[in-house]
């Protein structure tokens, strides 16, 4: 399905993208009949990574509120990438429970993320 | 100002098509919706929650945390029966969950005219988000075209009926981008 672009894209709304894929990603990979493969998880902690590293450079070009809700998404976007190399390492209910985790901590960092491209919104409407 | 807004339409095509203007809101930084669920009610009364093939575990979740948002949508009284409702069916069959919002408002007359309810009748389909907004114009605008009927609470009104203590477990529970099932693929 196609979306209509109808502004310009800035960084934070590209990381928010990036983060909202790496949790259909993971979603997509804990929902695979037979489990996930090695290969799935090797590319999730590598979006993992690359989503934080992204984020993190952005921290300090935001300002206020967006800045706070940016850094609690990279708190997040982090413990999603232990999570996913615990996956690697792990198997059975062990496996299940890493894949679990890294799913939460991905919804909580598209959450956090969201909820700084608002404050950033709001802030520019004023 | 962060709200929690629930779009009724008459069928599942059209809920989807809600769905999928409310991420066109966002898209044109109209407003920003931080996630978002469809829930169907069939012609027996009971809900149901459109959610990814997942872990039945995850599946269960979504039940209940959606069925407890619908019962905090339907106003105050509701959030214990959509909780109750969620939890009990949503455990045993996944995606399905059991607030009956129409009956908490039956229930609840009194209350009716101050409270924004949430109504989903038989065969009716909504979308359930949370999103920031500034106005609510865009919403309320582009739903009106598509025939949706647009409910609307504050985050923080829903926080105070709040059945869980917990800020994070509803929105925890819809998706945070446009999910669409294949078979309503737009």
């Amino acid at each position: 399905m196609g979306k209509i672009e109808t502004n310009v894209k800035d960084a934070l709304d590209h990381i928010r993208a990036a983060t909202q894929e790496l949790h259909g990603a993971i979603s997509d990979a804990a929902a695979k009949r037979g489990g996930a493969t090695k290969a799935d998880l090797e590319a999730l902690a590598q979006k993992a990574k690359a989503v934080t590293e992204s984020a993190k450079g952005s921290i300090s070009t935001q300002r206020d509120a967006a800045k706070k809700h940016l850094a609690d998404g990279v708190t997040h976007l982090e413990a999603t990438q232990k999570h996913v190399a615990e996956s690697l390492k792990s198997s059975g209910q062990s496996f299940q429970t890493s894949v679990q985790k890294a799913l939460a901590d991905a919804r909580a960092s598209a959450q956090k993320i969201s909820e700084a491209v608002a404050a950033k919104r709001s802030a520019a409407s004023k | 100002m962060r709200n929690y807004v629930a779009v009724v339409f008459d069928d599942t095509g059209k809920a989807y098509e809600g769905l999928h203007a409310l991420w066109q809101l966002d898209d044109a930084a109209e407003v920003t919706v931080h996630g978002t669920a469809v829930v169907h009610r069939d012609a027996l009364g009971n809900f149901q929650v459109d959610t990814k093939e997942t872990h039945p575990a995850l599946a269960t979740a979504v039940g209940v945390g959606v069925g407890a948002l619908l019962g905090l949508l339907a106003g105050p009284a509701g959030a214990a029966a959509g909780a109750a409702g969620g939890a009990a069916i949503g455990a045993a069959t996944g995606g399905v969950v059991g607030a009956t919002a129409d009956l908490v408002r039956a229930d609840n007359r009194d209350q009716a005219a101050t409270e924004t309810r949430f109504v989903l009748g038989a065969g009716q389909s909504a979308v359930i988000a949370d999103v920031s907004e500034d106005w609510t114009s865009p919403i309320d605008t582009r739903m009106r075209t598509l025939g949706g009927t647009v409910y609307r609470r504050a985050k923080d009104d829903v926080a105070d009926d709040v059945w869980f203590d917990d800020d994070d477990f509803y929105p925890s529970y819809l998706y945070p981008y446009e999910y669409i099932p294949s078979s309503y693929s737009l």
